[in-house]
Parts: structure tokens; C-alpha cells; sequence
């Protein structure tokens, strides 16, 4: 019963960590029309930054973190520069260039950074446990819960507030029109592209001091961001942070309430949620 | 030689273009077959599942236009199934095709009830739960499948009874590559003329195919039984080559490998998907253990390459040669761009 | 295709050669067969067990390198191919290494399924499969046992370390429950078994509802903290787990941040084994573990190992892994001493037979005569800082499995 609650706020906190990895891909789908199978790649790659340059204090800290953005959106330019010359050849051909991005990039990862699991080392008032409300709970989870709401936020308000936000919103809605006031609207994808490159560098840095990250983080990373993304609507922003929040609750309460089964329980749900929310069919080609 | 001559005479007599890749495909294996080396035949042979999975997958995703990644299920019903038998001691491999034909129709019936009412991307990722759980039932179902290492020493299959088991590295080459050319053959056939048409109709449009009575799921559905029939015949193939099944082989790696390799054929193109399983298979396994431990980076390397130098696939590039010859060869001579060269948009 | 054969051309030309010139020598007398020999190692380099494949290489080569690149006297071309993650890509390297390079023995295997698979390929072939990380347990093929004439491992079955510490923790918790977790695939199945098996058998006491061992589904899982806070309310003694790899590091980590961050934590050693121990750090603390080997051994064979993997420039402290597998080449390096005559798979296959004592860095072991694997100490170990780095330093010797 206790526990239960426990688990609850881990499940939320768990899922807003998703719900950053799975921001960029869904970004990327929605408003630059890329089918991102790099995406958990991308991620790993911040996580490895992160590992490698942080040493236990706050500065490394904040510059890992900053690193990894810029690699995921140094990352999120290659993939803009790649998809370019597919403009309009089905989301087919980009799922075999983004994988096989994927996996050269897996395996130069693994060249620079080695085979090994690694974890940063993060400052000491980061690695303890708080009591809230009576439980035990990790600091890093609740800085990282912070992060996510803080990049929730400052997300909302650049894509609603600001005049970026509303090219890329136009973009998605009338490409022609945006052209019409004078911006190429494939300039608009590429700077959407980086940004959820960076989306992605930033969910390594904050995911790996918790999980860690080695060869298996990638493949792990895209499954939980393709689900994330489908299940909230591709292209969705408040969709994806909802799903994420679902993903993260099955998780940790689904997993402890109902073990036996355990291993069919996310993608079970994945499955439900596409079937009950399916439109009807005629004339539909998504 | 004399197969040579024979096959270009029935080739010549039918004149269709659909079996010249067919005798193509049996002349090169009867020329691997024809080396003395078992090595060359086991690489060989250990591909041909893989690639009429292929073609199964190109089916579905090419034809239908559903870009699918549940076709492992049928594949993984066809080889447990023909593991379980074998077994059990029934080894007629006539009987392990038949019920794995059943079965896999059967499994992409039930699964294809519910997948062929979407589209696109949804259509995608469902079909990706459905790969997901396949490979999760194959390891937890531990009675049927071993659990998750599998199953090993599945004793080899018997063309007919009283016959010594199909042991040899030539043997299983010889039938592996005779099941893989007949269904591919088989499939070729079935979708031609008007079931081809139809199928093209709806791809380009579904709504008019529709409002012209046309009862677009049922169809879509029938397809996907056949393709699954198809799968489950490759299931039955990987068990009679490899003689071990792991849950790996029928899960999310091995499905996305899969239709990726029929994209790298271009994926309207039957043998095409086919040929692309062959060189996926070829780079990873034959080419990569040059470079040990990086199979993943060649792999990912040609799937980069495929898809900047072969638009609409490897089956696409003598029309686009021909195109670009023609180019060359005047402005007036130019043909006009035609539909068939604008492949696979399915999403 | 054509490429294939084409560099087959030079192998087949080469294997004529020599077989012919083995065939001049055994008409001479058969005085001079220091041919060359080749050894294929079959590791992961690529793939999620990477890390444990690389250890391993560098422990055969580790080997080589100090014996002057010859076993038993013969020169040794070690051929390498990548394992990948599972038998889809370990087999088809396999009959490239028994087809193509015509190795005459097989070593290395990091994973169970790949061992299950390539066991009845070199099986069939005649080629013994020297096998260097774990054995799984073998099903039975066509209603038979497994022949294991050909299989031998240097290693251990993935159901002794649970087996070892059973009794010691029986004794640590007395009448106390015991919380049993590990992931859901057969090396956990396998792990955790041999454990509660032996643990219960005992007259211990599983703190998990209805006796059954919770198992988190493998390799998705990587948030344990609802499993520990979920184990927390059954009040266990202790935990008894096995994970490896990434899992092990998230595992370790979270354990310290749950609710069960002071009950004692007991484990297979491989939580604790290698790199994922760096990547834990201090939260590894006080994790009492089982295994086969430890860096801290006090005996000389194993002070010669350690010395000569710094020398080598290899990070850390030697693992178990790396141990195994240096093991498998000197059994090799024995084996290949007393074949007389030309080398093929049944000479030395019959000559791995004959190896007796093994003086290895875990301390002195044998081929158990049947079942071809170990018998060989057990040791307790405890995650403690050791100088500047943590180390699984050695507490107490356990127990020697199989019993014969």
C-alpha cells in the first residue's frame, strides 16, 4: 500500500525522463516529417559525453550536460542534411537511413568510448536519497524531474510564445504559406531537426547518471521513444509527455501490481491505446 | 548445361517477363550448387528462409502497401511448429510445409483481422507489437520453444518415407532453394493481372477503390492469410536448414532486418526483396568476418548507400539506366515519367 | 558468392598443402609435425556483450603473447570472429571458422543459446569446443542426453554459483527469508535456480510471495527501484540477485537508493565482475558475492596473471572471463604438447583428455572425466576499496563444485 505510492511518483518521474527522450523523436516526425531510427543513437551519444566528461562536481556537471545538447543537435544537423535529398520518398527510406545511421553510429561509439557500461560521476549532494513524505527517494531522480518540467515549460512557451514556435507550427499546417512570408520552410525542418538532435543529446545526459549507458542503450531508448510517440499522436508534443507519463506508470506500477505479466504489459498497452484511439478507416492514409 | 538451354526455352516459349528473374535465381544456385565447397552451400542455404521471408514481407508491404513488420509471427508459428513435429518424430518435410502453411495463414489471419484496417504508420507499429510479443511468447512459452536460448539438435526433415534424412550441405541447398523458387514462383503467379491491378488501384487510391465496390479489407486481409502461408512455409525452411530456432530470429531484429532488405530490393519486386535478403545476409555473414566486430557498421553502411544510389530499389535501377541512356541520347527521346517509377510511398 | 570463393581458393590450396605435408612427414617417421595449428576464438565484438567478449580475447591472447605465440610447441594461428548477441549471427561465424579456416578447436562462446547452437555443429564435425564463459544446461537432443565427447569448458554451469553460496547465506540469515530477483532469460533462470534450488533444499526460506523468484523482463528492464520497494515489504534477511552488464550497474545503483538499502546483498559474482563494477562505484560497497575467482588470490599462478595483464596495458583488474579463457589456452598448450603425430580434432580431442591439474590463476583444477567441465573452488568475495580502486577481494573459500 505504501509502496504504491512510492511507486506512483516514480512512475511519473520515470515517465517525464522518458518524455524528454521521446520529445525530439516525436518533434522530428511532426514538424520535420523525418522517421527518426537514429533517435535512440543520438541518445546514447549524450549519454556517453555526459559519462565521459563529468568528475564528480557541478561545473563538469553543467558542461557535460551542455556538450551532450550540442552533439545531439550536431547530430540532428547530419540527420537534416541526410533526409534532404529524400524529400518525398516515403517514410520507407528514411527508416533504412536512419537505421543504418543507427548502426554505423553504434558501432563508432563504441570505437571512441569503448565496450563498457559507464555512468558519470555526479556530485555528492546528487547521489544520496531524501525522505518525501515519509519515503525514501533518489536526489538524482528529483533533479532530473525538475529538468523535465523546466524543459516542458521553456518547450510550450518557444513553441506557442514565440515567433519560431509559430513557423514551425505553420510549417506543419501549410508549408506554402510559410514560403508565402518569405521563410524556405526546409530551413524550417533542418532548425527542427537540430533541435530535436539536441532533444535528444540533453535525455542522454539526464537519463545516464540513473540508468547508465552502454551498447544496449540505444536499441532500449528508441523502442520506449517509438511507443512514447505513438501512442501519443505522432507529432504531438502534450500527446508524447502523456503517453511517456502512461509508459512510465506501466512501468514501475504495472509491472510490481500484475509480475506474470510483466513482459507483455508495455506492449500490450501500446497495442490498446492504437486500437482504441484508430479513426475510421475510409479514405485515411496517414 | 542442358538446364541451361531447357530453362531458356520455356522462357522463351511463355515469353513473360516474370519467370526470367526465377530461372535466373535457379541457374545461380544450380552454379553454387555445382562447387565443391559445403561451406559456400550452408551460407547459402542458411539465406534462403530469411529471403522468402523477404518476399513474404514484399507482399505485404509492397503489394498490400502495408509496411509490416508482423510477419515474424506466422514465420515464428511455421518454425516451432515443424521444430515441435520433428521432434515428435514426424519428419516428412511435405507434412512439416503443409501444416506450417496452415498455421502461418492461420496466425496472419487472426493477426491480420485486426492490422489490415490501419494504415501507414499505424499499421506499422502495430505490427511491431505484434513482432514484439511473438518473440516475448517465444521465450516464455518454455514447454513449446525451450525458453529463450531455443531449441537445438532438431532432428532433419524426410523427403519421403524411408528415405535417409536430409543431411547433406548440397542436399539441403538443392531443396531449400527448389521451396524458395516454387513459392516465390507461386506468389509471382497469384499476383498478376487483375489481383495486381486491384491491388495498385488501391495503393494509388483507395477511397475511388472502394466507391467503385470494392471491398478493400477483405482483400488487403486475403493477401495478408497468403503472405502469412508464405511466412510460415520460411518458418518450416529455417528449421530443415538451421535445425535450431531462437526467439531472436523471430523478433523485432530479424523483422526489421527483413523488411528493410525487401526496401534494399524494392519492395513491389517479388525476386527483388529476395535478392535483398541475399545481400543483407551476404554483408553481414559473409562479408563482415573480414572485419570481426563490425558487421553492425557494414550493415548500416549499405543500408546509407542503398538508399542514395538505388531509389525504388535494386529491381528499380535497369528502368532508371535505360531512363538516363535515353536522356542521354536526345531531349525528344525522353520518356514521359510514369507512375510504376514513383515506388512505394506508403505512408 | 564469388568473393568467397575466390579467397577460398588460397585456404583449400593451403589445407592440400598441408595435408600432403603431413602425409610426407607420417611416411618419414613422423619426427618434425610442428605445423602450424589453428585455433578459432568465437567472442561478441559487437553487440550488448561486447565487454565480456573483449575480456575473453584478451585473456586467450594474453596467453599467447607470454608462451611466444606457440601451444604445446606448435605455432598458432588464432583465428577471431565476432559472436554478435546470439546464435543468428554466432553460427554463421562458426561454419565459417569450422568450413573455411578449418580450425581444428573452437574456444571462447560468451553466450548460453550460442554454446546450445555451436555445440552440436563441432559436435558433429569432430572439433572440440573448448567453451571459456557459461555452460548452459544442455536439453537433450532426439530424447537423448547431450554427447558431450567433444564439449569441454573451462568455466562453470550457470547453476553453481547459486549453488556455492547457498549454504553460507543459509547460515548468515539462520532462520531468516531470502529475497530471490534476477532477469527473466535462461542464464537467469539458470542462476537463480541453482540457488533457491539448494537454498530450500536446506530448509531455507524464500521471502518472495508463493516461494517464486521475481524475474524482470530482459533487457527492457532498467528500472528496479518498484521491484526493491516491492521486495522492501516482505522484510527479507537478505537479497540474493544476478544481473551482468548494464542491467547489473543500474541493479547495484538503485539498490542503494531503495528501501532495502541496508539489507545485506548476496550475488552471483558477475554483478560485481570487471568493468560494471567502475561504472557502480561506491554503491558496489559491501556486496557479498560468489564466483570461481578473484584478482586477490594469493597464489603464484595468479600474482603471474595479474602482473602480466597490467603489463599488457589491459584496464583493471583480470575478471573471471578473461581467467577462463587464458585457462582455455593452456589447456590447448597441453593438450597440443601431447598430441604425437598430425593435429586434427580427434588427436586433440583425446589429448584434452589427458590434461590432468590445470595450474591456473583460480588455483589448481581438473575436467570433471564426464561431464567435461571444472571441479574447481568456490570463493566468497566482498566489494571493498582495494588500495585505490575497488576489488572483489577474496573472504573465505566455499565450497568445490561438482562434488565427484
Amino acid at each position: 500500500m505504501n509502496t504504491l505510492v512510492i511507486t506512483t511518483v516514480d512512475g511519473i518521474a520515470y515517465g517525464l525522463l522518458l518524455a524528454i527522450a521521446a520529445a525530439g523523436l516525436t518533434v522530428a516526425f511532426g514538424a520535420g516529417g523525418v522517421l527518426n531510427l537514429a533517435h535512440g543513437t543520438f541518445i546514447a551519444a549524450g549519454g556517453y559525453i555526459a559519462a565521459a566528461w563529468t568528475a564528480g562536481t557541478w561545473g563538469s556537471l553543467a558542461t557535460a550536460i551542455l556538450l551532450a545538447t550540442l552533439a545531439g543537435a550536431a547530430g540532428g544537423g547530419v540527420l537534416a542534411a541526410a533526409t534532404a535529398g529524400l524529400r518525398g520518398r516515403g517514410h520507407l527510406d528514411q527508416a533504412l537511413l536512419t537505421f543504418g545511421i543507427a548502426l554505423v553510429g553504434g558501432d563508432v561509439l563504441t570505437a571512441v568510448f569503448g565496450s563498457d557500461v559507464l555512468r558519470p560521476r555526479m556530485p555528492a549532494a546528487l547521489e544520496g536519497t531524501v525522505a518525501v513524505a515519509g519515503y525514501r527517494y533518489p536526489v538524482d531522480r528529483l533533479a532530473v524531474l525538475a529538468v523535465a518540467v523546466l524543459v516542458a515549460v521553456v518547450g510550450y512557451v518557444v513553441l506557442h510564445r514565440s515567433r519560431a514556435g509559430r513557423l514551425v507550427r505553420a510549417t506543419v499546417d501549410d508549408r506554402a504559406m510559410v514560403a508565402g512570408v518569405g521563410v524556405n520552410p526546409r530551413t524550417v525542418d533542418a532548425a527542427v531537426l537540430v533541435a530535436s538532435g539536441a532533444l535528444a543529446g540533453l535525455a542522454g545526459a539526464l537519463t545516464t547518471p540513473i540508468l547508465g549507458v552502454g551498447p544496449g542503450t540505444a536499441d532500449t531508448a528508441l523502442l520506449l521513444s517509438l511507443i512514447i510517440v505513438v501512442c501519443g499522436g505522432l507529432g504531438s508534443v502534450p500527446g508524447a509527455v502523456a503517453a511517456a507519463i502512461g509508459v512510465g506508470v506501466v512501468q514501475t506500477v504495472g509491472v510490481v501490481t500484475i509480475p506474470a505479466l510483466a513482459p507483455y504489459l508495455l506492449i500490450t498497452a501500446m497495442a490498446v491505446v492504437l486500437l482504441v484511439r484508430r479513426r475510421p478507416v475510409p479514405g485515411q492514409v496517414t | 548445361m542442358r538446364a541451361f538451354t531447357q530453362a531458356v526455352a520455356v522462357a522463351r516459349l511463355r515469353s513473360l517477363p516474370m519467370v526470367a528473374p526465377l530461372v535466373v535465381a535457379a541457374l545461380a544456385i544450380i552454379v553454387v550448387a555445382v562447387a565443391a565447397d559445403p561451406y559456400l552451400h550452408t551460407t547459402v542455404a542458411r539465406m534462403l528462409p530469411f529471403a522468402l521471408l523477404a518476399v513474404s514481407v514484399a507482399v505485404v508491404t509492397g503489394h498490400a502497401g502495408l509496411p509490416t513488420l508482423g510477419q515474424v509471427a506466422p514465420y515464428a508459428a511455421g518454425a516451432y511448429l515443424t521444430a515441435r513435429l520433428a521432434l515428435t518424430g514426424i519428419d516428412l518435410a511435405i507434412v512439416h510445409l503443409l501444416c506450417a502453411a496452415v498455421v502461418g495463414a492461420v496466425v496472419a489471419g487472426l493477426a491480420g483481422a485486426v492490422l489490415v484496417r490501419h494504415r501507414g504508420t499505424v499499421f506499422l507499429m502495430l505490427s511491431l507489437a505484434v513482432a514484439e510479443l511473438t518473440a516475448i511468447t517465444a521465450g516464455q512459452w518454455r514447454a513449446v520453444s525451450g525458453g529463450t536460448d531455443g531449441l537445438a539438435g532438431i532432428p532433419a526433415p524426410r523427403l519421403l518415407p524411408g528415405l535417409p534424412p536430409l543431411l547433406g550441405d548440397r542436399t539441403v541447398l538443392l531443396y531449400a532453394a527448389t521451396i524458395t523458387i516454387a513459392a516465390t514462383a507461386v506468389a509471382v503467379w497469384l499476383l498478376r493481372g487483375d489481383r495486381r491491378m486491384l491491388l495498385t488501384a488501391t495503393r494509388a487510391n483507395e477511397d475511388r477503390a472502394r466507391a467503385s465496390g470494392h471491398p478493400v479489407n477483405a482483400h488487403l486481409w486475403m493477401v495478408h492469410c497468403a503472405a502469412g502461408a508464405m511466412a510460415g512455409i520460411a518458418g518450416t525452411l529455417l528449421i530443415h536448414t538451421h535445425r535450431w530456432i531462437t526467439p531472436a530470429d523471430v523478433g523485432f531484429g530479424t523483422a526489421a532486418l527483413v523488411l528493410l532488405a525487401a526496401v534494399i530490393g524494392g519492395a513491389r519486386s517479388l525476386g527483388g526483396a529476395a535478392v535483398g535478403a541475399v545481400i543483407v545476409l551476404g554483408v553481414r555473414d559473409v562479408v563482415a568476418v573480414e572485419v570481426p566486430g563490425h558487421a553492425p557498421l557494414l550493415v548500416g553502411a549499405l543500408f546509407v548507400i542503398g538508399v542514395y544510389a538505388l531509389p525504388g530499389g535494386l529491381t528499380a535501377l535497369p528502368a532508371r539506366l535505360r531512363r538516363r541512356h535515353r536522356r542521354h541520347a536526345g531531349p525528344h527521346a525522353a520518356a514521359p515519367p510514369t507512375a510504376a517509377t514513383s515506388v512505394r510511398s506508403t505512408s | 558468392m564469388r568473393r568467397a570463393r575466390l579467397r577460398l581458393r588460397p585456404a583449400l590450396a593451403a589445407v592440400t598443402a598441408t595435408s600432403l605435408l603431413a602425409a610426407g612427414v607420417a611416411c618419414t617417421g613422423g619426427s618434425g609435425d610442428s605445423d602450424r595449428v589453428r585455433i578459432g576464438l568465437l567472442v561478441s565484438l559487437s553487440g550488448i556483450y561486447t565487454s565480456v567478449g573483449e575480456d575473453m580475447q584478451r585473456g586467450f591472447q594474453l596467453y599467447l603473447d607470454t608462451h611466444d605465440g606457440r601451444l604445446g610447441g606448435r605455432k598458432i594461428d588464432l583465428i577471431v570472429a565476432d559472436e554478435g548477441d546470439g546464435p543468428a549471427t554466432a553460427v554463421p561465424a562458426a561454419q565459417k571458422l569450422l568450413g573455411r579456416d578449418r580450425v581444428v578447436a573452437l574456444t571462447g562462446l560468451v553466450g548460453g543459446a550460442t554454446v546450445d547452437k555451436v555445440q552440436t555443429l563441432t559436435h558433429e564435425r569432430r572439433i572440440p569446443l573448448v567453451g571459456a564463459n557459461a555452460r548452459p544446461e544442455f536439453a537433450p537432443v532426439a530424447g537423448a542426453p547431450r554427447d558431450l565427447s567433444y564439449t569441454w569448458h573451462t568455466s562453470y554451469n550457470s547453476d553453481e554459483p547459486g549453488i556455492a553460496i547457498a549454504a553460507h547465506i543459509k547460515a548468515e540469515v539462520g532462520g531468516g527469508s531470502v529475497y530471490a530477483i534476477g532477469p527473466d532469460y535462461q542464464g537467469g533462470w539458470d542462476e537463480l535456480r541453482g540457488f533457491t534450488d539448494t537454498f530450500t533444499e536446506l530448509g531455507g526460506k524464500l521471502a518472495n510471495p508463493g516461494g517464486k523468484t521475481v524475474f524482470t523482463p530482459f533487457p527492457t528492464t532498467e528500472n528496479f527501484l518498484p521491484y526493491l520497494n516491492k521486495a522492501a515489504e516482505t522484510k527479507p534477511a537478505a537479497v540474493y540477485t544476478f544481473y551482468a552488464g548494464g542491467p547489473a550497474v543500474a541493479f547495484v545503483k538503485q539498490y542503494r537508493q531503495s528501501a532495502l538499502k541496508d539489507v545485506p546483498l548476496y550475488a552471483a559474482g558477475f554483478l560485481t565482475e570487471g568493468a560494471v563494477l567502475d561504472a557502480q562505484g561506491t554503491a558496489a560497497t559491501g556486496i557479498r558475492n560468489v564466483l570461481n575467482y578473484s584478482p586477490t588470490l594469493p597464489h603464484a599462478a595468479n600474482q603471474q596473471f595479474v602482473a602480466a595483464w597490467s603489463a599488457a596495458g589491459h584496464p583493471g583488474q583480470p575478471t573471471t572471463f578473461a581467467m577462463a579463457s587464458y585457462d582455455a589456452a593452456a589447456v590447448l598448450d597441453r593438450a597440443l604438447a601431447a598430441v604425437d603425430g598430425p593435429v586434427t580434432g580427434e588427436t586433440l580431442n583425446a589429448a584434452i583428455a589427458t590434461v590432468g591439474r590445470i595450474d591456473s590463476p583460480r588455483g589448481d583444477w581438473q575436467f570433471h572425466p564426464s561431464e567435461h567441465r571444472p571441479v574447481q573452488r568456490w570463493y566468497l568475495r566482498e566489494v571493498r576499496a582495494d588500495g585505490p580502486v575497488l576489488s572483489n577481494v577474496l573472504l573465505q573459500d566455499l565450497t568445490t563444485l561438482p562434488a565427484t
